[in-house]
């Protein structure tokens, strides 16, 4: 009878152990999972988002939701995840500023807000080299130009960047470290505002995504100089690269690339790179893509690994090159 | 003790205050010409303090500070109170759960209304305005432990 | 001009057709819901529904957009008056007047006089916006930094003329926004200023929660715990409409409102917000009863209605015509048509003539719909007046959390509403008005980091104010008004506002 009644019990408990078993090896993804997009709706980082959700969707046939926590440039949204729990739920989509902010949080001798060892890099979806553009009335016709006119008058030349350590405005510092000249730093709240102050003439120089000037250019009312990429922008086939210039140090990208909290399980991070390279093939994926006129620059694993070590090593060089601006006065 | 003695110390405190913060802080000062980050701040810090020892100093003339009327204070007090619980809640029981909570609160504890019209209150007003936004404005509202 | 109506007739042929009819009034109606509702504003809207016109083409997703930005200011007057609630930051000097004409049972007045000022200032404006658009929008390119301080200088002249108690007192209101909005991280510098390490202060505290704690929850917080509740009105059908007087009122109020409005919307990054704000400070200077203003003055909801409808038109000009985002909100628009492949620029308007002319059509005819939909909703508004404090408060508590949390999925904003709100419920007490304080928020970034640009620009040297011609004439401007007041104030010997502060403080006395 006790036999029984104990067996009865040992059944029991398998029973109630199963579907917890199962439980614990749920298929991922099961859940809705959340992209973070840390920056407002209609910029760079949201609108590269929102493709990426839609594909990554299609291919693992699970909702993935965009959501937006937008603050102190990035820095609320990446906090954000690298403080959640590393499920593969919470997804991260970044730009380059994710090494920029740490670095900046040390130089003021801040906590940081976050570091960069609390992520780990799933994959890269795009890098947009920058250009540097000028009024189209100023005198300089080319790079060269431009440089000379730097070095004759240190200090005087004038630049609009999206916001102090911001991607714009480090693009421009490992430009001026790289040849050796001085320029005088304006820094507006966003990128938007940049864009106005050198469409007013109210600032000598900008360096900046190709597709918000790209229109500018071809109406004639901005000049593209050089570009900071590796090889030269697509649709700007007579702006050379600064490295053809000669300055190989001058190399910065805009990207964006999807990350998870540090300690995601390797099964699911092996899944989300699959699930990316499949949604970054997806034609949707491309038209939209084609439609910002961002090129697509899929990099993972060990690939994504190296370029991320790589810029970030320059960014935070960059980074602690500037110092703190106040300082130098 | 008049409304505006109160007003002027407690705006001249806190100038006093930021104006301590940026020198501890260390923020840099700047110069007229380049001012830096703690310049600004420092020279509204310096107005409030000054503008708040004038009302203090001039506040002889208005009404005494408990003349005013202050007996809604337990009732406000009540409402910060629950406000503060949404606040702590929401993103752990869930924003419907909370909000049924804090209506429930308001209706039945500090209004004194009847359990049945406070629950049939709360219910409506977690469940509809979910709804509201959730379906219509595609907000993501955070859903507490029990998934709800 | 035969050509301007030409492009316009087509314009119309598309506006009018089903589709963009439809996604017009949908547009329209989740801004009047979104205007409404305290806390969430046009930006939220527009930023949650962004997604949703991914799928639809770009004339369709503009004109929804669109719809929710400027139906948003016909809503928000809706809460502010009936409530003393901003529905969106720009309905905040709405609350002022419009509560207080709600209370002497002219609330349904005040709703309609809302309703139609914005109507014509909508109006009025597109035609601005469609005749003018190349032109203004190179003239507001001219506006840099330097033009910036001054204007927001001038702006800050406003704060003087936006209340009606004592001049001193106002002042340390306005030092105090002024202060608050110092919080964040700088622009120029980096460093972090008085966030205590929250991360989510690094942008400031936000107009957003700001506005809806010191005026709605500080109201709330004021009137729950009266022994006698606020008095049930129970408005009649006739007493909905305004009367000839209120309308002989609001007449020029409403075109002055849509002239300013217009024009403090095409500068970039002026915060459009401001607009009512100044259109009230107008209103108050130019009125032959200025007492009359804070105890229920028509003028001081007319213009201020006027001006933030007439300054989301004014908003789209740099937009449409330089591909230049004036703000947050336009560069959301200015998205919704990248990802359609439509390169927005200065070659808009000739490249996508049925986009840009189908849009302007839309605009006017979604000008009438919202009047359409708002007027008769005026009587239905008016009956939330009826329903028992104690049932309302709570209802508005938690529209009022749940706005300000989805702006930002914040629980800090949160936070930041609930202190704003006792902070506003004591300065009431201690008689301060707290709009300066908003104004303040508002304007503290905008106008340190524009001195600070400018001053980098010219490498220190303030002549920078006075070489530049723009700048110095609306310099030249704000001189002449303080002379002029202080002329005034000599000769007359006594502010009528001291006088009026004297003649309260003998009635207590």
């Amino acid at each position: 009878m006790r036999q029984t009644r104990a067996l009865a019990l040992i059944v029991l408990l398998l029973a109630l152990a199963a579907p917890l078993a199962a439980v614990a090896q749920e298929a991922y993804p099961s859940r809705p999972i959340t992209l973070v997009a840390p920056f407002p709706p209609g910029g760079v980082a949201d609108l590269t988002a929102r493709p990426v959700a839609a594909a990554l969707e299609k291919v693992l046939k699970n909702p993935i939701g965009v959501v937006n926590k937008t603050g102190a440039a990035g820095a609320v949204g990446m906090q954000f995840v690298a403080t959640s729990k590393p499920d593969g739920y919470t997804l991260l989509l970044a730009l380059s500023s994710i090494s920029i902010i740490p670095e900046a949080d040390k130089i003021f001798d801040r906590p940081p807000a976050f570091t960069v060892d609390q992520f780990v890099p799933i994959a890269l979806i795009s890098a947009d080299p920058t250009i540097l553009v000028v009024p189209a009335d100023k005198p300089w016709k080319t790079a060269k130009d431009f440089i000379e006119d730097a070095k004759k008058r240190p200090g005087q030349i004038s630049y609009s960047s999206s916001g102090i350590y911001g991607t714009l405005h480090m693009a421009m510092e490992l430009l001026s470290h790289a040849a050796g000249i001085k320029l005088r730093h304006i820094p507006t709240p966003g990128a938007g505002p940049a864009l106005t102050a050198i469409l007013g003439g109210h600032v000598d120089a900008l360096a900046s995504g190709p597709a918000v000037v790209l229109p500018h250019i071809k109406s004639g009312k901005l000049r593209a100089l050089a570009g900071w990429g590796d090889k030269r922008v697509a649709a700007l086939p007579g702006v050379p690269t600064f490295k053809e210039l000669g300055y190989p140090d001058a190399e910065f990208y805009i990207w964006a690339g999807v990350f998870a909290p540090k300690g995601t399980p390797e099964p699911i991070l092996a899944k989300l790179r699959e699930a990316l390279k499949a949604a970054v093939a997806e034609p949707d994926f491309k038209a939209a893509m084609d439609k910002l006129e961002t090129p697509i620059a899929f990099k993972q694993g060990a690939d994504f690994q190296k370029f991320f070590d790589a810029d970030a090593r320059r960014l935070a060089d960059g980074v602690r090159k500037v110092g703190r601006v106040e300082d130098k006065k | 003790m008049t409304t505006d003695r109160v007003a002027g110390i407690g705006l001249g405190l806190f100038g006093a205050v930021i104006l301590e913060e940026s020198w501890r802080s260390r923020l840099p000062l700047g110069s007229v010409a380049m001012p830096g980050p703690a310049y600004v701040p420092a020279v509204l810090a310096v107005a409030l303090l000054v503008s708040g020892v004038i009302i203090a100093v001039q506040g002889a003339g208005a009404p005494r500070l408990g003349a005013v009327g202050w007996q809604e204070w337990r009732h406000a007090a009540a409402i910060v109170g629950v406000c503060a619980f949404m606040a702590l809640a929401f993103e752990r029981l869930g924003y419907r759960l909370t909000v049924a909570i804090a209506c429930v609160l308001l209706l039945s504890l500090v209004e004194r209304k009847a359990a049945v019209s406070a629950l049939i209150f709360a219910a409506s007003m977690a469940f509809g305005t979910y709804y509201l936004f959730d379906t219509l404005l595609r907000v993501q509202l955070p859903r507490g432990p029990f998934g709800f | 001009m035969v050509e301007t109506l030409g492009n316009l007739a087509a314009g119309f042929s598309v506006a009018l057709s089903p589709p963009i009819l439809f996604y017009a009034f949908v547009g329209c109606l989740i801004g009047t819901l979104v205007g409404v509702l305290p806390g969430v504003g046009p930006l939220a809207g527009i930023s949650l529904l962004l997604p949703a016109t991914f799928g639809l083409d770009a004339t369709r997703a503009i004109v929804m957009l669109a719809g929710i930005y400027y139906g948003a200011m016909y809503g928000g007057s809706t809460t502010s008056i009936l409530m003393r609630i901003p529905g969106e930051a720009a309905s905040v000097m709405t609350c002022i007047d419009g509560y207080a004409m709600a209370r002497k049972g002219r609330g349904g007045a005040a709703l309609s006089i809302a309703a139609v000022g914005s109507y014509i200032a909508g109006t009025v404006s597109i035609v601005g916006l469609m005749l003018l658009a190349p032109p203004l929008a190179a003239f507001a390119l001219r506006f840099g930094p330097p033009e910036y301080t001054a204007l927001y200088v001038l702006g800050l002249l406003v704060l003087a003329y936006m209340s009606s108690g004592s001049m001193l007192k106002s002042l340390a209101m306005a030092a105090l926004g002024l202060l608050l909005g110092m919080i964040g991280i700088d622009q120029m510098t980096g460093y972090f200023r008085y966030a205590y390490g929250v991360v989510e202060l690094g942008d400031g505290l936000g107009v957003v929660p700001v506005a809806v704690g010191l005026f709605g929850i500080a109201e709330i917080l004021a009137t729950a715990g009266q022994p006698t509740p606020p008095t049930v009105i129970k408005p009649k059908l006739r007493e909905l409409l305004p009367s000839r007087q209120e309308w002989r009122e609001a007449n020029w109020p409403i075109w002055r409102g849509t002239v300013l409005g217009f024009f403090i919307g095409i500068l970039p990054g002026s915060a459009h917000i401001i607009s009512s704000f100044v259109s009230y400070a107008v209103e108050k200077r130019v009125s032959r009863r200025p007492e009359e203003f804070g105890h229920g003055a028509v003028a001081g909801v007319a213009g201020p209605e006027s001006a933030n409808n007439s300054a989301t038109s004014g908003a789209m000009v740099p937009m449409l015509a330089l591909g230049v985002p004036s703000g947050p909100i336009p560069a959301v628009m200015l998205a919704a048509i990248m990802v359609h492949g439509v390169a927005p620029g200065p070659l808009l308007i000739q490249q996508q003539p049925a986009l840009f002319w189908g849009f302007i059509a839309s605009m006017y005819v979604g000008n009438v719909m919202l009047l359409i939909l708002n007027l008769p909703l005026v009587g239905l508004f008016v009956n939330i007046l009826r329903v028992p404090y104690p049932y309302l408060y709570p209802a508005i508590l938690v529209f009022a959390t749940l706005g300000v949390y989805a702006v930002n999925n914040s629980v800090v904003d949160v936070w930041i509403m609930l202190a704003t709100g006792l902070l506003g419920w004591v300065l009431r007490k201690l008689d301060f008005e707290t709009a300066p304080i908003v104004l303040g928020v508002v304007l503290a970034p905008m106008i340190e980091l524009s001195l600070r640009q400018s001053l980098a620009m010219s490498d220190g040297h303030y002549a920078i104010f006075l070489q530049r011609p723009i700048a110095a004439t609306l310099l030249a401007v704000g001189a002449v008004l303080v002379l002029l007041n202080l002329y005034t104030f000599a000769r007359r010997g006594l502010d009528w506002r001291s006088r009026l502060a004297l003649a309260e403080k003998g009635e207590e006395a």
